[in-house]
């Protein structure tokens, strides 16, 4: 489904060459760093500046207007101000321009009467000159394959995680979020205002997009709720959607005569309507960006049956009891070890000073040395009860303990584990005292696909959310 | 007291949702005491009367509803005091007279309805009725059109819905008649996009199928 859209959409995700406007030799502005940023990631086609100032940028000359331009021109990004807008959309006409990106702002978002009909004079105008407009009012096109980069130059690898957003400030987040937790973007786009192409252009575009296999969104609004809905119940079937939808408290409902009308609130309708759509809803960025790196690391239908390693050294006995409650109250089920398990680690840690039912406190190993501890992990995460587990790491408990060596071959160890037992591992590093050496084994961990969290809550209702997405998607 | 040409009584809405084939506990328009008797006498006791005018929005408020009349007697009292009851809370009120019906047995009581959201359109509401729906606001609501699927987990999804499931010796709903019920009133608004606003409350649920005891249709 959405087989056409690729081809429409390929000049916005993988422009042979981009026109920015707005670009000055000698004054630092939008447009000048839109060119340098394009320049430094490597884009591979081609650059034209276009700004009155003449010179050079980037080794670029600037040229003075869009239809000087020698070559062909398939995305143009626009940063001047909102007078020259209708021109500019002109001269994309004239150059035969597929795709334009406003990011200039000043129209329907000022709630002014001169913003919303300038908006509609180039919705206009686009549609006679058969150009589609991203924006206004927003950042455009981050597509790492092709080497765009986001705003301020921010690069990322390439992955299967696509996402939209209608805030520009959101999709920054997201971005940065992704680097930092190795959440990897096909393509992603915050399409502002969306005047023209919107919400499901975007939806239909990724669901057809062969590169994207889970897609997050980020809406607060939309100016045709049954496109958008009949759009996401289509996105829906063909690859998981998670959307955080903005603005829920707002004050909407109207004086009505019926029961049903009092009740409603417009917060209520898009978790129907996301609901109905097999939709993924999620309330946070937090959990926005947990639910995508578990989509993006885990298969569906992995089940919920837990094994929750709560503590590897001291302290561990609170930690398993508060974690497990944690899973449970997030969905999990948490069920018993195996009688042969249960004896193997009460022959390896003796009875007193760990808990070794599940959730599990190795604590005792602490004693005994890495090799126990390493023994003891496998004989948890060897056991047939789980589908999936959660190690709890307190860095700055263990970093005493076993020194930084020795928690390099602790996650060394979890990383080898995961491969050796095909069973999806995820590791929860809560902050505490030790943020440096926390940050390095999480990017350790991340680098080596397992999935970290801050917390067992976040982990918990990220692989419930993933678990909730399989049902809906099996009952159907 | 809201001034709307555009609320239809019970006897229209019900007439409306009928045609629909929604089930409804048909009710009848009876403009005199006499005329309240005789359809009492045809329907069969015991009846319900209610104050018929679509000028009045919270019936049994101002005195508008009477239950479980079992003779010619206590209808015709009944009617006297509910015209005389209304007309002293609301004076203005253009009274047509009294609907009659029969009085249903009880049932699991829900309610099902649909207002427009200014995005996405019509949005059915489904709950439990009375108290439940009004005070801890424990409904759910789909977008239409409402497929079979979304029913059933429209239902699934309010807190109260082991109440549906039989609860101390009280009579299951049976959950496909509301899911059918539900889809149906779907089909209805979509058909019908005139409609604004719409309450079927009470609806009562009984083991082999669900009635909508009241109704009130809203139109734009």
């Amino acid at each position: 489904m959405f087989e056409e859209k690729l081809k429409e959409f390929e000049p916005i995700f993988y422009p042979k060459s981009i026109a920015v406007v707005g670009v000055s030799a000698t004054s630092i502005k939008a447009g000048s760093l839109w060119v340098s940023d394009l320049r430094s990631a490597g884009f591979p086609g081609l650059i034209y500046p276009v700004g009155s100032s003449g010179g050079r940028i980037a080794d670029l000359e600037i040229l003075p207007n869009l239809r000087l331009i020698p070559g062909e021109v398939d995305y143009v990004i626009v940063a001047v101000p909102r007078q020259s807008a209708l021109e500019l959309l002109d001269d994309c006409t004239a150059k035969n321009v597929k795709a334009v990106h406003f990011f200039t702002a000043g129209f329907s978002e000022t709630k002014t009467q001169q913003g919303r009909k300038l908006e509609e004079q180039m919705l206009e105008k686009a549609r006679q000159g058969n150009v589609r407009i991203i924006g206004p009012n927003c950042i455009g096109v981050y597509c790492p394959e092709h080497k765009i980069p986001f705003v301020m130059g921010i690069l990322g690898e390439s992955g299967s995680v696509g996402f939209i957003s209608q805030s520009g400030g959101v999709a920054t987040k997201l971005v940065t979020i992704g680097i930092a937790r190795h959440i990897k973007y096909s393509k992603g786009v915050s399409f502002g205002n969306g005047i023209d192409l919107d919400a499901s252009d975007f939806l239909q575009y990724l669901a057809a997009d062969p590169k994207t296999r889970v897609i997050g969104a980020y809406l607060e609004g939309t100016r045709d709720g049954a496109r958008l809905f009949t759009t996401m119940k289509q996105v829906g079937k063909i690859k998981p959607l998670v959307v955080w939808k903005g603005g829920r408290t707002e004050v909407g409902a109207q004086a009505a005569m019926s029961h049903t009308g009092s009740l409603t609130s417009p917060a209520s309708i898009w978790s129907a309507m996301l609901k109905q759509a097999g939709a993924v809803e999620v309330h946070s960025l937090e959990e926005l960006t947990d639910t995508l790196l578990i989509f993006q690391q885990l298969e569906h239908g992995q089940g919920t049956h837990a094994a929750i390693i709560g503590g590897l050294a001291d302290g561990g006995g609170g930690n398993s009891v508060a974690a497990g409650d944690a899973c449970m109250e997030n969905g999990l089920k948490i069920p018993p070890l195996s009688l042969e398990t249960k004896q193997e680690l009460t022959d390896l840690l003796g009875e007193v000073g760990s808990i070794l039912r599940n959730p599990v406190d190795v604590s005792q190993a602490q004693f005994r040395g890495l090799p126990t501890l390493f023994q003891a992990i496998d004989l948890v995460v060897r056991d047939s009860i789980s589908d999936i587990v959660l190690i709890q790491e307190d860095i700055e408990i263990l970093l005493p303990i076993y020194s930084r060596q020795g928690l390099e071959e602790i996650n060394e160890f979890v990383i080898e584990l995961g491969r050796r037992h095909n069973k999806p591992i995820i590791v929860v590093l809560p902050p505490g005292s030790a943020e440096p050496e926390r940050f390095q084994i999480e990017q350790k961990l991340l680098a080596a696909s397992i999935p970290v969290f801050c917390s067992m809550e976040r982990a918990a209702g990220a692989i419930c959310k993933l678990n909730h997405y399989s049902c809906w998607q099996e009952a159907k | 007291m809201v001034k709307s040409q555009n609320l239809l009584t019970e006897v229209e809405s019900k007439e409306l949702l009928k045609k629909a084939g929604i089930p409804v506990v048909e009710a009848k328009l009876a403009r005199s005491k006499k005329e309240a008797i005789s359809i009492s006498r045809e329907i069969g006791f015991p009846v319900v009367l209610k104050i018929s005018s679509s000028d009045v929005v919270h019936k049994s408020d101002s005195g508008g509803v009477r239950l479980g009349l079992t003779n010619a007697t206590q209808v015709g009292k009944a009617y006297s005091q509910i015209t005389s009851s209304v007309k002293q809370a609301y004076p203005e009120a253009r009274i047509d007279g009294v609907s009659v019906q029969t009085m249903a047995p009880p049932g699991v009581e829900v309610i099902v309805g649909m207002s427009k959201d200014a995005q996405f359109g019509p949005v059915l509401m489904f709950g439990l009725g009375g108290i439940l729906v009004e005070v801890l606001k424990d409904v759910s609501f789909r977008i239409v059109p409402v497929t079979e699927r979304d029913a059933r987990e429209m239902i699934k999804e309010i807190k109260g819905y082991p109440v549906l499931q039989g609860y101390r010796g009280q009579k299951a709903a049976s959950i496909p008649a509301l899911e059918q019920l539900i889809v149906k009133v779907s089909q209805f608004v979509e058909k019908n996009p005139q409609i604004k606003e719409l309450d079927l409350n009470p609806i009562f649920a009984y083991p082999d199928k669900a009635v909508a005891v009241d109704a009130r249709v809203i139109l734009e």
